[in-house]
């Protein structure tokens, strides 16, 4: 039973305007990829994805969206919080050639990924778009690891214009990857699959978002049609063989009653 | 789709069920997808979350505090509403032939015919009246559950328009549980479900100096439930003639045995889907048929029941 712990914020970190990283120091243990349930106790209980995680610590990275955020931001080093997990399926390590794509606030666990496809010996290369410059975050921190890093904004405010996905695309149409990592927005990751259609042999995992109550796997609200696994145990991250079953995917999810939303393209 | 008669399925209320494990209402059975996973991992029988007029989002999180022996949840009757809740159920339906409880909850009797007029026209197999609830007293009072005379009201009308066989999902929470149950077959129940939640109850962090559960307290489930729901079956089963789902901390094939022997026809497995995964339902039933082996017994009905309180 993976038990709740209550813990100081240790550090934190402005990322931009709208975003912050979360330090707390404590041995999580999880993988790239998972996530912990965090609360104040207050004004509710939210999953995060997490950044960056050592044997010492580890970070959440956070965007500043409805109460329990804006609650959040107004804390301050030392300021209690408690959570529970790991929880979730992490990324697949891999030691070949890697290329990740990330977009927009969705970037964050793709440095926890990085990281530790580092350590096992991976050749990456990183795309990380957004829409605009301030939206790009976690730059520095990739343009400081042993790593290809590229990015791109809609706008074009870092020489070219246009997505992630059109540079991953580039990229595979040119060079053999051994595994492609992605997580972004929805209806970006969902572009980056019908590309990934013309490689049926390449591996990928997806990092998926859905509403999550319980997080342990029993509340049945971030199952998946039409397989019905759980977002929250046998997610957040999908390999290739899921991600292709997948229906809901770019069309709906539901929200915390449980009522299908549609995206809007 | 459809599995095959086993030596554990079991007959009940004129269905064969491929075998006694139920998906309790308020674990998985949001969406047509989650049905579908539950049944493909081992569930015999699945029951939809506890379905309301209007979609309710429930209580904000935390929802649910583990502790040593289960966990604490307030979920607060999470559901998408009547009519969505059923198009999850006749899309399930429409795929697979696996039996459904329909749960539904609400205060007023009504609500609960409005409710019954709409699970009437489901694909739905059975109706559940979840009059037990422990989670939402800030908002409607004390379950109906505590009074044999509400039971008995709503039970009866329900009856009165229902297509479908009607199972009172009763709570653990009340003086003289078996008195209500006798109330509720008296009224035309078909079946009981028994139990839900205990308590509620309450866990701190003596950190932070607050409840940990947003709505201070929560429904009980968990290992620790067990025995007080193998006492609520076993006095019950001793005094009513209608079939009972048996629920309420059952971990594991010998937890089920022992809920059979209380008096259980089917035996509902929740929490256990936590500690247990998604894995619990087909590990419980081939634990089910190991015990059969051991004691030579050829199908589950073979089990013997505990003989009856006088």
């Amino acid at each position: 039973m993976s038990k709740r712990v209550t813990l100081p914020i240790a550090q934190i970190v402005k990322e931009n305007e709208t975003i912050r990283t979360f330090y707390f120091e404590h041995d999580l243990g999880a993988g790239a990829g998972q996530f912990v349930m965090l609360s104040d106790l207050e004004t509710g209980e939210k999953p995060f994805s997490i950044s960056e995680c050592t044997d010492e610590r580890f970070g959440l990275t956070i965007k500043k969206l409805g109460t329990f955020t804006q609650n959040l931001f107004s804390k301050k080093v030392g300021d209690l919080m408690t959570f529970r997990g790991p929880y979730g399926s992490s990324f697949n390590l891999i030691d070949g050639k890697a290329l990740i794509v990330g977009g927009g606030y969705a970037t964050p666990p793709l440095y926890f990924l990085s990281k530790e496809l580092l350590r096992a010996g991976a050749d990456i290369i990183l795309v990380n778009g957004a829409r605009q410059k301030e939206d790009l975050i976690f730059c520095e921190r990739f343009s400081d690891m042993a790593l290809n890093y590229k990015r791109i904004t809609d706008a074009g405010c870092l020489g070219r214009a246009g997505s992630s996905v059109d540079i991953a695309s580039e990229l595979l149409a040119e060079n053999i990857y051994d595994m492609v990592y992605v997580s972004g927005p929805e209806l970006m990751m969902k572009a980056m699959r019908e590309v990934l259609q013309q490689y049926p042999e390449l591996n990928y995992e997806f990092l998926f978002e859905r509403y999550m109550k319980c997080g342990i796997g029993i509340c049945g609200n971030c199952t998946m049609d039409p397989l019905g696994i759980r977002l929250c145990v046998e997610g957040p991250v999908l390999a290739r063989d899921k991600v292709e079953q997948l229906t809901e995917f770019g069309e709906y999810h539901r929200n915390a009653a449980g009522v299908k939303e549609f995206f809007k393209i | 789709m459809k599995k095959n008669k086993s030596r554990i399925s079991v007959e009940f209320l004129g269905r064969i069920v491929e075998n006694p494990l139920v998906l309790p209402a308020g674990i998985m059975g949001m969406t047509w997808s989650g049905m579908k996973f539950t049944w493909e991992n081992g569930c015999g029988i699945i029951t939809s979350k506890s379905l309301t007029l209007e979609p309710r989002k429930g209580h904000p999180g935390p929802v649910i505090a583990e502790f040593e022996g289960g966990m604490l949840n307030c979920m607060g009757l999470c559901n998408p509403g009547i009519d969505n809740g059923l198009a999850e159920v006749n899309d399930f339906k429409d795929k697979y032939d696996v039996p459904v409880i329909v749960s539904v909850f609400a205060t007023t009797i009504d609500d609960f015919l409005a409710l019954t007029q709409k699970v009437n026209e489901s694909k739905g197999d059975f109706i559940e009246l979840n009059l037990s609830c422990p989670n939402v007293a800030d908002e409607f009072g004390i379950p109906l559950a505590a009074s044999k005379v509400q039971v008995s009201k709503i039970v009866k009308a329900v009856k009165k328009i229902s297509k479908k066989p009607v199972i009172a999902k009763l709570s653990p929470n009340v003086i003289g549980l078996t008195d209500i149950c006798l109330a509720a077959e008296a009224a035309g129940a078909d079946a009981l479900c028994l139990i839900n939640t205990l308590g509620p109850g309450m866990l701190i962090d003596i950190d932070m100096k607050r409840s940990v559960l947003s709505n201070r307290t929560g429904g009980l489930s968990g290992p620790c439930v067990k025995p007080v729901a193998l006492r609520a079956v076993y006095e019950a089963y001793s005094q009513v003639k209608i079939p009972i789902i048996g629920t309420g901390g059952v971990s594991n094939g010998s937890d089920a045995i022992e809920m059979l022997m209380a008096g259980a026809t089917l035996i509902g497995v929740g929490s256990a889907v936590y500690e247990g995964g998604i894995g619990i339902f087909d590990q419980i039933n081939k634990e089910i048929l190991a015990y059969l082996d051991k004691y030579n017994y050829k199908t589950i009905g073979d089990i013997p029941r505990l003989e009856k309180l006088k």
